[in-house]
């Protein structure tokens, strides 16, 4: 994230002030990542939160709403990894609830763990999130306002006082801040917001559709969940994670080649040249292609261009599942 | 391939091997280690009634010994096999010749015998713990319809089984005792 915004140009017409208001985020930003969301996870438990502030913004002084459309370009990233972490929160704390309360969320739950580790979403999920959304929503409505209102007046006193200065309230009134111009200056991250808000669920979902104990838990979970705490990385989740469960679900496989006995890297590991399911390494089926080219699993013909296609298949998954973890890295 | 087997072999097998084979192969890598591999397996896990070794120090050239199965006119015996590893072993059959001679309709008097999968349905997912059990199934279970080596055997296991067991009893007390 702070490579995106050093990279990033700063706009020619900003004022002095937002740039260097701008220098010491970058510096405090990394640090500040983790207070904030804290502080955030632990105050706002839903979107409602989101809901609110375009009321909330019509009280807001000029200057600020200025100085929020230019933060716009910057803050883009971060409005939206941070909607979607509180989305995700909230779409737990739900989740949670409704596992616990009510006997069909439980079944719509393990709907879904069926149909979302085969890669397809499932309408009947994401339906049973909303509802849980949206009765959680009404629940903490209040004390979110409340909340919202304090930071706001916050922000407002810190962008007309003292601009450059850093307060210890920062970190919550630029949270604060970014939400609220998101639906007025943004429709953009707006839309990509709400996209994600109906990704993530599904991801959540799965994640807690299954038990530690589940037999065909799929190993990926844990990381899986883990890398929800990292801004950026929300949106992948759901592909990323029906991916990589049905790669490994395929690949359950000897770690060395059973020809050569040497070690199957990850591209051998994805190799899957014929539909009886063994595996060898690439080495090994070119020899053997070079040869009689039966194979050594079955002795049936290798068909060469089965052969290719599952390979393509096989591997185009792990890529991109690594592409992502690199772009999530920074 | 050879050069990944060469840097993949970890230490203490790679040394190992480095002293067992003084004469080098091409494709020492590759099938050496494979046939390391197998060494060391079948030294944990061997066969019933199976053993298999290097004759000396090239790891290409084993001895291997199967005891009559007990229930067969082959009981108590004890047959010696001379298993010759090609050089692109596991992607060609290793060959495997009697030593000791047998009553039997696919090993001929030279000892070759033919089973197959040590020729067209060789795979090389297989490894010489189960061409040994292979070997022994053959010892049970004779196969006189497809191809024998030695037709007039397989006529007589047919024929006359009891006078097969008869003579295949005493050319194992003659020869593999």
């Amino acid at each position: 994230m702070a490579d995106s915004i050093a990279t990033s140009p700063a706009p020619a017409s900003l004022p002095r002030d937002l740039t260097k208001k701008k220098r010491t985020n970058k510096k405090l930003k990394q640090s500040k990542l983790d207070v904030r969301r804290e502080q955030w996870l632990s105050q706002v438990k839903n979107k409602g939160c989101k809901v609110d502030s375009n009321g909330k913004d019509e009280s807001h002084s000029s200057s600020m709403r200025i100085a929020n459309v230019q933060n716009g370009s910057l803050d883009n990233l971060e409005i939206r990894s941070r909607g979607e972490e509180n989305e995700g929160s909230s779409i737990h704390d739900s989740d949670l609830e409704s596992l616990m309360n009510s006997p069909i969320g439980i079944t719509l739950d393990h709907n879904d763990s069926s149909k979302g580790l085969t890669g397809s979403s499932s309408s009947i999920t994401s339906s049973g999130c909303c509802s849980g959304n949206v009765s959680e929503e009404e629940e903490d409505d209040g004390c979110v306002d409340d909340w919202e209102a304090v930071a706001d007046a916050l922000y407002a006193d810190d962008n007309q006082h003292k601009p450059i200065a850093e307060s210890p309230a920062e970190p919550e009134t630029r949270v604060e801040s970014d939400n609220l111009e998101v639906p007025n200056h943004n429709p953009g991250v707006d839309l990509s917001k709400t996209e994600s808000g109906k990704v993530v669920p599904e991801s959540r979902v799965n994640c807690r559709a299954w038990r530690p104990d589940d037999a065909c838990r799929p190993q990926s979970l844990p990381t899986l969940s883990k890398q929800h705490s990292f801004p950026m990385k929300s949106e992948w989740h759901c592909g990323r994670g029906a991916i990589t469960w049905t790669w490994q679900r395929l690949s359950s496989q000897p770690s060395s080649c059973p020809i050569c006995y040497e070690d199957l890297d990850v591209t051998d590991s994805s190799f899957l040249p014929c539909s009886c399911g063994f595996h060898l390494c690439l080495f090994c089926h070119k020899r053997i292609l070079e040869a009689d080219g039966r194979c050594p699993g079955c002795r049936k013909q290798y068909d060469q261009i089965n052969v290719n296609m599952c390979f393509n298949e096989r591997v185009a998954p792990f890529q991109l599942s690594r592409s992502c973890s690199m772009s999530t890295r920074f | 391939m050879m050069i990944s087997g060469g840097v993949g072999g970890n230490s203490a097998s790679s040394s190992l091997s480095s002293k067992a084979l003084t004469a080098s192969t091409t494709s020492l890598s590759a099938s050496g280690k494979r046939i390391q591999r197998e060494m060391s397996e079948l030294n944990m896990d061997p066969p019933p009634d199976c053993s298999a070794g290097p004759k000396g120090d090239n790891l290409y050239h084993w001895v291997a010994t199967i005891i009559g199965p007990q229930g067969t006119p082959y009981e108590g015996g004890i047959y010696f096999l001379d298993i010759t590893f090609p050089s692109d072993y596991p992607f060609k059959p290793p060959k495997v010749v009697f030593k000791t001679r047998i009553y039997h309709c696919n090993v001929d008097t030279a000892g070759n015998l033919i089973i197959d999968i040590l020729n067209d349905s060789w795979s090389p997912a297989l490894t010489i713990t189960k061409v040994l059990l292979a070997i022994r199934s053959i010892f049970t279970n004779p196969n006189p319809s497809d191809k024998p080596l030695i037709p007039g055997i397989a006529r007589l296991y047919l024929a006359d089984r009891e006078k097969y067991d008869e003579l295949a009893a005493e050319w194992t007390r003659r020869f593999a005792k």
